[in-house]
């Protein structure tokens, strides 16, 4: 019998009775085959593997970490909630130390998703991170965590909801911004002034291989990584850097996720995207599996993999090691690398246009933040979309000074006042008070 | 009439029933070193009541190749197995002749690398040298296509007396389970046609020519000649022989537990709304997983004869030593000892036992009544204990689809079932433990045979229909044909019931039974943004089933928290 050197905890929820649509690649089929490779490996034998269900989050879940207009209900679905369960139960299986890791391989994805939520945009709802990482920090105290996101696509949703919290540092790897979608995720893109460089973007040029991969891993991430000291990592692991995935252009494989899961040693990996469901995700799911588990997993190889084709170009390194040296000054001297413009008073002021592409809606936000040293600074979000008139979100951060904490409540008295709202949402993460009006 | 036999550990329990009941029973000891003996003898016992032709079939339990395995006494198997990539195979090795040869199918079952000739060679010539005569056979999905597996048999047709192949087993996913399976197929293939031989000889010498069924461990029966070829399947079936016994004895409709309670252990099985628990994955044997399908039983270090022992002034029962009692006139105070000091369960020898648990109290200056009463109660925490853990694995059992997480289904006994032979004893004590009506029914110390002779068929196959492919798989009963794309979930599921009763048919087993579909699935296979397919998976099965069950709902005894 082959034996875990680290009780994994896997919950995995195929969500086999949902799809956006019949022929989305968010559908139905999306983890059948995965599923399959693993019972026929004998994953859930090996000694210290344990499969588990998923939880499933609540409202109040969604509502400590999103502002979802008009409200939670009519953002999210059953899918949603489960799916963010399925994060939740593996974080907890790791908080209370029932397991060493725990991976939720559940869907749908979540890491597209904002703060603000009117809708679904890159097949997300809402952020499952997000909500397991405030489910952590609601119920096991104040935390420093790390974030690493392997999907190629930028983790927008997630840049944007953690954006002014310096104990939550992001790192995105992902395909270079104008090569594909979402079209963001640069290096300058830093931090709000609370938070400044604890939003990492490492844009990789399309055929990155396995090679291009660790060399970011051992070369940036982990010296951050050693430098944020967090108390937990967690690996946001889409799987649509392989060679085989239809929307994307990168070359990375099964041996190299599960090579790159060991490097970075995540405590709790979460299911992102990938939809290359035949031919990457059987393999890379297993390769993830093993290597969180502490299983060899030397043999874990596509069909179609071959070693050649694998092989980086000499430009492309050369190309990686020149963004490495810019991405490590921008995390040690963020100000050098991202200006200071947007301040009215002493709000730090920016505005968005979000376009939800799934469900083809326009939104246009007015975002300020306190700038302060001693808390997150409270949040303010103005917003109007295409399909809910103008609203405002207001957050006082987890972490919230006394004078932030006053500021949040006449923010929310004016806005109530003001009448100019159609919906009010307040988030006391300090108290936990979660009020609509 | 129906003649049912279980060859026990210790004894060898047959029952003649029919619809009144149970017509005639016996209880001897089992000679491991002649198991037809015990069987015949058992047969002379209780067949002097049947008339001629009047036994429809003889349904037998054996430990033969149980115990085989486990003392280690089957013949060597030449295992060759082809992984592909994956999870290192060398980790699934299992005997002293275990090959591996490249080449691999994925797990749409498309043939990605062919058989390594060369391999396959070197694995033949050391089987040749080493005189190895049996076989299993296994590939990595080969249940999604069997090619390579009938290939690596083909090319042991001339060397060798058996083969097994690891697709006829069973229709799971589950690769290292496979090769365990197919391995301990080939291991007691021998020695257990020998013994089919015998008992076939030996029912024809009483001059019966009832159908002979062997028990398997989900409390169902194959026939004889079809046990032969997959002799894997008849390990560990006593206990659900236990099982199913209760559901002839007991009008059991609701979710319930079972308590069958030994001499060294106590075995615990759930029923759900009145029906057995299947083990979602097969039985573990050697502590190695195999693909037998199970009752969902649970054997836990505690039974009438567990020692007592003291520690740290905490009374500790058990688990690995066992009397006999000081009731029974042994020198250790066992769990009946202390039954019969504070719950006056009559067994035995009583003052044999009040003086042993007396001197143990001395020697840790305890009260007498003291221990006894926290042995007892120790014992009923530790069971009430465990079966808590077996509920909660079920009712954490992963589901996959939304509508089944939202409906939440849950198991939660009303009833509690004691048999075994100190049943009575345990009645008191468990009911207020649990807080649930105790049923001990009436003839529990046979109940395991006639669980054996009511037991009906069981069968249950995975059918797979790729329509992209153009192709049907049922690989357990050696099913493939080609279908078109208007192929439908519900030609499926008619195709997996019509192929089930068709190979019943065909091995002459007990066709009164009705096939019921428990999984069934269609899923749309996407290439870029066209449906090119469906993807259909039917699971049918005939479940555990007894033939008649006796008259009587047995009384409930009234217990405390229901006044």
């Amino acid at each position: 019998m082959i034996q875990a050197k680290n009780r994994l905890g896997i919950i995995f929820f195929p969500a086999y009775d949902w799809a956006i649509s019949p022929t989305h690649p968010e559908r139905e089929e999306r983890l059948l085959y995965t599923q399959d490779q693993l019972w026929e490996e004998g994953v859930f034998d090996i000694t210290g593997i344990r499969e588990y269900k998923p939880d499933i989050a609540t409202a109040d879940d969604v509502r400590r970490t999103h502002f979802c207009f008009p409200d939670v209900g009519s953002v999210v679905t059953e899918s949603h909630l489960i799916s963010a369960g399925g994060a939740i139960r593996a974080a907890r299986l790791v908080m209370e130390k029932e397991a060493d890791k725990a991976f939720a391989l559940v869907r749908p994805p979540g890491h597209h998703a904002m703060k603000i939520v009117h809708g679904n945009r890159g097949f997300c709802n809402i952020n499952i991170e997000a909500v397991m990482v405030e489910y952590i920090r609601e119920h096991y105290g104040p935390k420093r965590i790390a974030i690493v996101d392997t999907d190629c696509h930028h983790g927008d949703g997630t840049q944007d909801v953690y954006w002014h919290d310096p104990d939550i540092l992001y790192i995105s790897l992902h395909q270079d911004g104008r090569t594909l979608y979402p079209g963001t995720g640069f290096i300058e893109e830093l931090g709000g002034p609370n938070a400044m460089g604890r939003n990492i973007n490492i844009p990789l040029p399309p055929m990155t291989s396995n090679e291009g991969f660790a060399y970011v891993i051992d070369n940036i991430v982990l010296p951050i990584l050693d430098d944020f000291k967090p108390d937990l990592i967690i690996n946001s692991a889409g799987q649509d850097n392989h060679y085989t995935d239809p929307i994307t252009n990168m070359n990375f494989s099964a041996q190299g996720y599960a090579m790159l899961n060991t490097k970075l040693n995540p405590d709790i990996a979460v299911l992102e995207g990938g939809y290359s469901i035949q031919g990457a995700l059987p393999y890379v799911n297993l390769g993830i599996v093993l290597a969180m588990a502490g299983v060899d997993y030397s043999h874990v190889l596509e069909p179609d993999y071959d070693e050649e084709l694998m092989e980086q170009d000499r430009e492309i390194t050369q190309y990686i090691k020149k963004l490495g040296t810019r991405v490590l000054e921008a995390y040690f001297d963020p100000r050098s690398v991202a200006g200071s413009r947007g301040m009215v008073n002493s709000y730090f002021v920016r505005k968005k246009d979000v376009f939800y592409d799934t469900d083809g809606i326009r939104e246009k936000q007015l975002e300020s933040v306190m700038v302060c040293d001693e808390c997150s600074g409270v949040l303010k979000v103005e917003t109007v979309s295409s399909v809910n008139p103008i609203s405002v979100g207001i957050q006082i951060p987890v972490n919230s000074c006394p004078r932030c904490h006053k500021e949040g409540y006449r923010m929310l008295e004016d806005a109530k006042k003001s009448g100019k709202y159609t919906y009010v949402k307040f988030i006391n993460r300090k108290d936990r008070e979660y009020l609509d009006f | 009439m129906f003649c049912g036999i279980d060859v026990g550990g210790t004894h060898t329990d047959a029952v003649l029933v029919d619809e009144s009941g149970i017509v005639a029973a016996s209880k001897i000891v089992t000679d491991h070193k002649n198991l037809v003996g015990t069987i015949r003898e058992s047969l002379d016992k209780i067949l002097h009541e049947a008339a001629p032709g009047s036994v429809e079939w003889i349904n037998i339990s054996t430990t033969l190749s149980t115990n085989a395995i486990v003392e280690n006494k089957t013949e060597k198997v030449g295992v060759m197995v082809s992984s592909g990539p994956g999870v290192d195979p060398s980790g699934f090795a299992i005997g002293d002749h275990y090959r591996l040869i490249r080449g691999s199918i994925d797990h749409r079952g498309t043939v990605v690398q062919d058989l390594n000739a060369k391999d396959l060679k070197g694995a033949l010539k050391e089987f040749s040298k080493k005189k190895v005569k049996v076989f299993a056979v296994v590939s990595k999905f080969s249940t999604r296509n069997p090619s390579h597996e009938d290939q690596l048999s083909a090319s042991l047709q001339d060397t060798g007396d058996y083969v097994t192949r690891g697709h006829r087993l069973s229709g799971e996913l589950n690769f290292p389970r496979r090769i365990t399976t197919a391995y301990y197929n080939s291991a007691v293939w021998r020695l257990y046609n020998e013994f089919a031989d015998a008992v076939e000889k030996s029912i024809a010498d009483h001059g019966i020519s009832a159908a002979i069924n062997i028990l398997k461990a989900d409390g169902g029966t194959m026939p004889l000649t079809l046990s032969r070829v997959i002799p894997v399947e008849t390990i560990l079936s006593g206990p659900a022989a236990s099982v199913m016994g209760i559901i002839a004895l007991c009008h059991i409709d609701e979710d319930s537990v079972i308590l069958d309670i030994g001499g060294t252990t106590t075995d615990i099985a759930v029923f759900a709304e009145g029906a057995p628990l299947i083990e979602r994955e097969g039985i573990s044997l050697n502590r190695r997983p195999t693909l037998v399908r199970s009752l969902k039983t649970h054997s836990i270090g505690i039974g009438g004869d567990s020692v007592l022992s003291v520690a740290d002034a905490k009374v500790v029962v058990g688990p690995e030593r066992v009397g006999p009692s000081m009731a029974q006139g042994g020198d250790e105070v066992t769990l009946i000892d202390a039954f019969n000091f504070s719950e006056n369960a009559g067994f035995g020898d009583e003052s044999a036992s009040a003086a042993g648990i007396k001197k143990l109290a001395d020697e840790h200056g305890m009260e007498p009544g003291e221990l006894s009463r926290q042995a007892v109660q120790r014992a009923a925490d530790v069971i009430k204990s465990e079966v808590h853990m077996i509920l909660e694995e079920i009712n954490q059992r992963p589901v996959y689809t939304i509508h089944e997480l939202l409906e939440d289904k849950h198991v939660e006994p009303k009833k509690l079932y004691i048999m075994g032979g100190p049943a009575k004893a345990f009645a008191g004590v468990l009911e207020k433990s649990f807080g649930l009506p105790v049923v001990v029914p009436e003839e529990f110390a046979v109940a395991n045979a006639v669980g054996a002779a009511l037991a009906r068929t069981t069968k249950d196959i995975e059918l797979l229909a790729d329509t992209e492919k153009g192709q049907l798989i049922i690989p357990s009963i050696d099913i493939m044909k080609k279908v078109g794309g208007w192929y439908t979930l519900s030609d499926a599921e008619a195709d997996a019931r019509q192929y089930l009763l068709e190979y019943l048919k065909n091995h002459n087993a007990d066709t009164g039974v009705v096939p019921e579909i428990v999984e069934s699935t269609s899923f749309n296979m996407v290439d870029g943004f066209n449906t090119v397919g469906k993807n259909i998976r039917v699971k049918c099965q005939v479940k555990p089933g007894v033939l008649l069950k006796f008259g009587k709902v047995p009384e409930v005894q009234k217990t405390e928290t229901e006044a």
